[in-house]
């Protein structure tokens, strides 16, 4: 991308919370954390964050289900520094005794933030019905119990298992040469090679049954989050699946958004969304709603999902999600993190890396039989719904749900 | 929004509900009025004509026998008010 004037670089590393067993719960996350904490070159947060925003850049991280990705985005001149500074958090942090505890509490903050968040909160819910006693069913950030008690030598010990080589790749987009970035990248490379066994992560089971979860809350708002499960990121309907959530519930053209929020003015917030793992996914549709109302839209909501079953959407419905679809990847990969992000994700998740063009041409094959086809596959799943708000009581719920 | 009987007597028990809920009316309603109205609301044959508006409605009456918030039994009434217009009964 010799038009930008930045370089944006990932450190991905496969892996994440679903290999965390549940002593271990959170502890990708923790360590995300303590590498930016300080490093025997860097021994503070300080002088890390001053590294790279004293040239104007930006640096962060992320813990997923299946990875953990650090990043930098540096001015392209300084593209060395933002390398330099990745390679010596990744491979010489400190995690000192100090700052795991300091750490510690935070994490235990954000824990209890994100329970005070109940938009939030209800997906955490949902998954934990999708994937019950399964790791990709669990809070990324771990449990108060799993956090409070992880030592230092638990963190170390899987930092030392998890961040080599095997595990690692590395992208990078902007303005920057082929050539001297890859011998940088070879320079700064100093993590382990091998890997001590291979940890698996192992299918979740088949779900029993539709089931309801509430979560008793005096909010003023019913938050609600149902779906069922779907695909994984290889399969090959992956695609009919991005366009049925489009139509039913991305943006302000949805099924959804247009049906429940703006026919019927059940809910200020109603939207769609998937997710995809390895093995496994789902469709999930949110709800925000009067409680009053809270039955009422799902009910309208399931409405919908089952009118995808019942017929093909139109070719000028369909028509649209193909360009909202391809027109938000265009989006995405308009800045030189999107781009790197996108290059690294498909590298360590589906082990091969399309072009744009390749991938858009997957969304254009899309027929409307298939659509329809991979929503009559899930309606044929059991439906799984978490509620959040001031309800004793599930037995409307169930009702809605069929449970 | 056309209404057919089944949907104004759920109309007329929500409203019912609601000033409960609202703490609105100039009478104090009670239970047994609630209770009176849906009964009247399952006393048409149109609450069968459409999947699980009956039960709702069932719901909805164990929910005031059971004391349950004057909330939660508008909302099991506004499902059933829902399910006929999905149904396309209202």
């Amino acid at each position: 991308m010799p038009e930008r004037h930045s370089t944006s670089v990932v450190f991905m590393f496969a892996g994440g919370s679903r290999l965390e067993d549940e002593r271990l719960a959170g502890v990708s996350h923790f360590i995300e954390h303590l590498y930016f904490k300080g490093t025997r070159r860097r021994p503070s947060s300080k002088e890390i964050a001053d590294a790279i925003e004293g040239v104007g850049g930006f640096i962060n991280a992320s813990t997923d289900k299946e990875l953990t990705a650090y990043w930098a985005r540096v001015p392209s001149e300084h593209t060395e520094l933002g390398l330099d500074v990745l390679f010596d958090i990744v491979a010489n942090s400190r995690l000192d005794p100090a700052d795991v505890e300091r750490e510690r509490m935070v994490i235990l903050e954000e824990l209890r933030m994100y329970q005070d968040q109940p938009q939030d909160y209800v997906q955490n819910l949902f998954e934990e019905l999708i994937w019950p006693g399964h790791p990709l069913g669990r809070d990324i950030a771990g449990t108060e119990e799993s956090v409070s008690r992880l030592s230092r030598d638990d963190i170390l010990e899987y930092a030392d298992a998890r961040y080599r080589l095997p595990n690692l790749v590395i992208g990078a987009a902007g303005s920057l040469d082929d050539d001297d970035t890859l011998a940088l990248v070879s320079k700064g490379l100093s993590l382990r090679e091998g890997l001590d066994g291979v940890l698996a992560a192992l299918p979740p089971s088949p779900l029993d049954g539709p089931r309801v979860l509430i979560r008793r809350r005096e909010t003023e708002q019913a938050h609600i989050c149902l779906g069922a499960r779907a695909f994984s990121y290889l399969h090959p309907d992956r695609y009919a699946l991005d366009l049925l959530n489009t139509v039913l519930g991305e943006g302000m053209s949805s099924r959804l958004f247009l049906n429940i929020r703006e026919r019927l003015g059940l809910a200020y917030d109603v939207h769609s969304f998937t997710q995809k793992h390895r093995d496994t996914g789902y469709l999930g549709v949110y709800i925000g709603v009067d409680p009053k109302k809270a039955v009422d839209a799902v009910n309208a909501a399931m409405a919908e999902l089952r009118s995808l079953g019942e017929s093909e959407v139109s070719a000028d419905e369909l028509a649209r999600a193909k360009e909202f679809t391809k027109g938000r990847l265009r989006l995405e990969l308009e800045t030189t993190n999107g781009v790197a992000f996108w290059l690294t994700y498909q590298e360590v998740l589906l082990g091969e890396i399309k072009s744009i063009e390749e991938e858009l041409a997957l969304v254009d094959a899309v027929t409307a039989a298939d659509v329809k086809r991979v929503a009559d596959e899930l309606l044929s799943g059991t439906m799984q719904m978490s509620v959040i708000g001031p309800f004793s009581r599930d037995s409307a719920f169930r009702l809605a749900i069929g449970a | 929004m056309a209404g057919g009987p089944a949907a104004n007597r759920i109309r007329k028990a929500i409203a019912l509900v609601n000033s409960v809920a609202d703490e609105a009316g100039d009478e104090e309603v009670t239970p047994t009025e609630i209770a009176e109205a849906i009964r009247d609301c399952l006393e048409l044959s149109e609450v069968d004509e459409v999947p699980n508006v009956r039960r709702y409605l069932g719901e909805a009456l164990d929910a005031v026998s059971d004391g349950m918030p004057a909330d939660f039994v508008a909302m099991t009434l506004y499902a059933a008010l829902g399910a006929l217009r999905e149904g396309g009964q209202n």
